[in-house]
């Protein structure tokens, strides 16, 4: 499913932010990837989505060289793959319905499947009252759910989340958390969540990526991560 | 396949609603820059049309020597007059012809019967009268045409049209150039505010690659936007040609300083001359903005 060998990132302003990462997620796993800030979590995600590339190796998600990628074939990639970010980024001009639908049109799918999507994805994500709300009249554990039901909506086989509960307060993070599980369970959809809540982490036990300082320093199988001494 | 067209149209005309104030900045740009190209373009075209309309005066006679009217030599001659550059039509008229012509540049009966008698026994000579593609080239090429075999006189006419219409000539150039370069920056001008209205949803685009929107797909509502903002910019100056210069004929009655400087009757051409200020409006606004979005698009990955 993903698959990184020896992938280095070096940005233009000389910021070394990965060094010689190794990492092979299969099918079906939920994964976290913690560390401190700056240790270059969010610079993995943008080299799997396709957003940056990486100055040496290769990141292969499912079976396409991400970082070969020609600009204007990214966005047909990243139809394979959902993402999520802490800031949710909703279209605020669209309302939560056309929002999720977005995604749907985009890939040019027939109208009557769009609509009968969207209603499944918005009652999947617990929101099926909010169809015609816009983002900025919804809490922030509710954007979240309106990008998640966007980010798997055409059915992807990853679904990767920056930070889904950065902003939210931990009863919405166990609502996100549920959520994500729930896809992961549901549809056997590979989930790498990206997170700085150890206590989540502690929490929902999944396997577990520590990175610092761009190197990956631990790969815990089992889950669950105690902070030692720095 | 329907939705595919008129998606971006509808996106394209909201966009342009809900970015009123930018949408009205771009257009006064356009507006502004139309006014000055929609001058230009009148004034060149109409010194093209008289510059066509003199070079059509301009022709030179050749007159054919008695001892080489043999339709051989002729043919010889015209074949050789054809060779030379920048000359164009040669039309051939018989020395009976030729005096048929001068006969009747006569009015009066009584003239033509003092003439007549030399019918028989005819002064005039076989000619040719060539129409040149350049009229700068008109002294070169009479004399060229001097020297051939078999020619007994050359003349041309207008010495000082010729000078006139190399003038007008270098006028039009200069009219075509400045109303291009004033194209340009109305795409120029029209790719700058477009750019800003762009910036203003640079989230928006970066959503739209995230969710795995093509880069046509984003591109094509702007587009669009662009488009009915460059024709709503043309709108004022269009309906200023039409009506401006409708009026300048009418006034004017038709020409300027001597009937030789006609200008193109308005009944089609203000109403052209308005629509090609739409479409180019349309075209600089399509282009601008295609450009600006591409450059966005760009920019992130
Ligand atoms: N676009 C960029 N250009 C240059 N340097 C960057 C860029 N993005 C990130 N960096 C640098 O790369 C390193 C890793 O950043 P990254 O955003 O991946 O960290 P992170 O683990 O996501 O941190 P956080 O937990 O704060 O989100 C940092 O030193 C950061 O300053
Ligand atoms: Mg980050």
């Amino acid at each position: 499913m993903i698959e990184c060998t020896h992938v280095y990132k070096k940005y233009r302003n000389g910021t070394n932010a990965l060094y010689d990462i190794n990492l092979n997620v299969a099918q079906g796993e939920f994964v976290y990837i913690i560390g401190p800030t700056g240790s270059g979590k969010s610079t993995l995600i943008k080299l799997l989505d396709g957003e940056e590339i990486p100055t040496k190796g290769t990141v292969g998600v499912i079976g396409i060289d991400v970082g070969k990628l020609r600009h204007s074939k990214v966005p047909i990639y990243r139809r394979n793959i959902g993402v999520v970010f802490q800031d949710y980024r909703l279209l605020p001009s669209k309302t939560v319905f056309e929002n999720i639908a977005y995604a749907l049109e985009v890939i040019n799918m027939k109208k009557d499947l769009v609509r009968r999507r969207t209603r499944e994805v918005m009652n999947l994500v617990g929101l099926d009252d909010k169809a015609n709300s816009f983002p900025n009249q919804l809490s922030g554990g509710q954007q979240q759910r309106v990008a998640i039901g966007r980010a798997i909506a055409n059915r992807p086989k990853l679904l990767i989340a920056d930070e889904p509960t950065g902003n939210l307060d931990p009863a919405m993070s166990d609502e996100i958390m549920s959520l994500l599980e729930k896809i992961n369970r549901e549809y056997g959809t590979t989930v790498l969540m990206v997170t700085h809540d150890l206590t989540l982490v502690n929490k929902h036990r999944k396997r577990t990526i520590v990175l610092e300082h761009g190197h990956v320093v631990a790969d815990l199988a089992e889950g669950g991560y105690v902070q030692h001494d720095q | 396949m329907i939705n595919r067209l008129f998606r971006p149209l509808k996106e394209g005309f909201r966009g342009v609603i809900r970015h009123g104030a930018m949408s009205l900045s771009s257009a006064t740009a356009v507006t502004l820059t139309l006014i000055i190209v929609s001058l230009f373009l009148i004034f060149t075209v109409n010194v093209n049309q008289m510059t066509e309309g003199m070079e059509q005066t301009v022709t030179i006679s050749v007159q054919i020597d008695h001892d080489h009217e043999s339709a051989e030599q002729e043919d010889q001659l015209a074949m050789e007059i054809k060779a030379i550059e920048g000359v164009g039509s040669v039309t051939y008229y018989t020395k009976d012809e030729e005096f048929q012509f001068y006969l009747d540049s006569f009015e009066d009966e009584e003239t033509k019967e003092v003439f007549e008698p030399f019918r028989d026994d005819n002064p005039m000579h076989d000619a040719f009268y060539i129409e040149v593609t350049d009229g700068t080239q008109l002294e070169e090429i009479a004399k060229k045409i001097e020297e051939l075999d078999g020619v007994h006189k050359v003349a041309f006419g207008g010495q000082s049209a010729v000078q006139l219409i190399s003038m007008l000539r270098t006028i039009r150039i200069a009219g075509g150039v400045l109303a291009l370069a004033l194209s340009l920056l109305a795409v120029f001008l029209i790719q700058n505010t477009i750019k800003l209205t762009i910036l203003a949803r640079a989230d928006e685009i970066a959503i739209m690659r995230n969710v795995g929107a093509k880069n046509g797909f984003i591109r094509s509502p702007f587009v669009v936007e662009g488009a009915m903002i460059g024709a709503l910019g043309a709108l004022i100056p269009m309906a200023m040609t039409y009506y401006g210069y409708r009026y300048l004929y009418d006034v004017t009655g038709g020409y300027v300083v001597s009937k030789m400087f006609t200008l193109i009757p308005a009944k089609p051409f203000a109403l052209y001359a308005s629509l090609v200020l739409l479409g180019l409006g349309v075209l600089v606004g399509l282009i601008g903005s295609f450009f600006s979005v591409n450059k966005y698009l760009r920019w992130k990955r």
